[in-house]
């Protein structure tokens, strides 16, 4: 797979994936304009990413600070889709990254990961 | 109107820290959303909390003014009219948006928050999953999910009211305090 960068913005998060470690990692706050708009090509590239699975680990790092609740929605659907991809046996882990001090940010965690069972869901605490 | 010192000291003594009655956007969330989040959250007695969670509720109550009011610009910019405050009282913040809505669709709104009003914390976190998971309704211009998000982080039952402008419209205000 070839590398993904996108920038972070006020309301929108930084996304980026190293085709040699595969690596994705999705860091910042979530709250477009447009929802469906700015993350309809990440699903699709995630959709041609897992395609591209053999043996590799896909390793997710998930660090939002706030997201709305469009963006809530979105992020279960792509679990979701991570979540049936293991299923059928690809390696995917998510590590989702919280800060101590943001108990939301932990909350939702826990909620993600209490709907997972073959995906691999960590909850990660900041250092 | 030569002085707005009464209407600033009518705002105030309501313990109002931000109001924003207009035409809503994107723009108006991303700039009065950081101003909250600093004026609550940061300085000597700041609550970084109670910042992220008001300002949750304020994105969630200015996306619906834009998505839902009927009151347009009349120039035609397609920009949604209508009002946010947010301020504390009795050691409670308080977000509250108000917007035009069509009459005929008052009942369903009234049935669907009184039902929202009366959840607890666990119904409603089941139905917040539950509706996260289904497929939008076609009346739904975001995540149909933004009132459940409001009444989860709200520690009071979800507020709400309707008054009469004119046959068939009427203003519609809801109140989440935290």
């Amino acid at each position: 797979m070839e590398n993904l960068e996108i920038s972070e913005t006020k309301s929108s998060p930084e996304i980026s994936f190293n085709g040699s470690s595969y690596i994705l990692s999705m860091v910042g706050e979530s709250y477009p304009e447009n929802t469906s708009q700015f993350y309809e090509p990440v699903y699709q590239w995630l959709e041609d990413c897992i395609a591209s699975l053999a043996e590799q680990e896909l390793v997710f790092n998930i660090e939002l600070i706030y997201f709305n609740s469009s963006s809530s929605k979105v992020l279960m659907d792509i679990f979701d889709t991570l979540e049936d991809a293991s299923d059928e046996g690809k390696n995917i882990i998510v590590n989702w990254i919280y800060d101590e001090e943001n108990d939301s940010a932990l909350e939702y965690g826990e909620e993600f990961a209490e709907d997972m069972e073959a995906l691999t869901f960590n909850l990660v605490e900041k250092s | 109107m030569i002085s707005l010192y009464n209407y600033k000291q009518d705002l105030e003594q309501d313990g109002i820290i931000f109001s924003f009655s207009g035409p809503m956007s994107h723009e108006i969330i991303e700039g009065i959303g950081s101003a909250i989040r600093v004026k609550i959250g940061e300085g000597e007695d700041g609550d970084r909390r109670a910042a992220l969670k008001v300002f949750s509720i304020f994105v969630e109550q200015v996306e619906n003014v834009i998505n839902y009011s009927v009151e347009k610009d009349p120039k035609d910019s397609g920009m949604s009219f209508g009002i946010v405050v947010v301020g504390k009282k009795d050691g409670l913040f308080f977000i509250s948006g108000g917007n035009r809505i069509e009459k005929e669709r008052q009942d369903v709104l009234a049935e669907y928050l009184t039902k929202l009003a009366a959840m607890d914390k666990a119904e409603l976190k089941v139905y917040y999953k539950e509706r996260r998971r289904a497929e939008k309704s076609a009346d739904s211009k975001g995540a149909g999910i933004g009132f459940i998000e409001m009444a989860r982080k709200s520690s009071r039952p979800l507020e709400f009211s309707f008054q009469d402008i004119d046959q068939d419209y009427s203003f519609f205000t809801i109140k989440i305090s935290i």
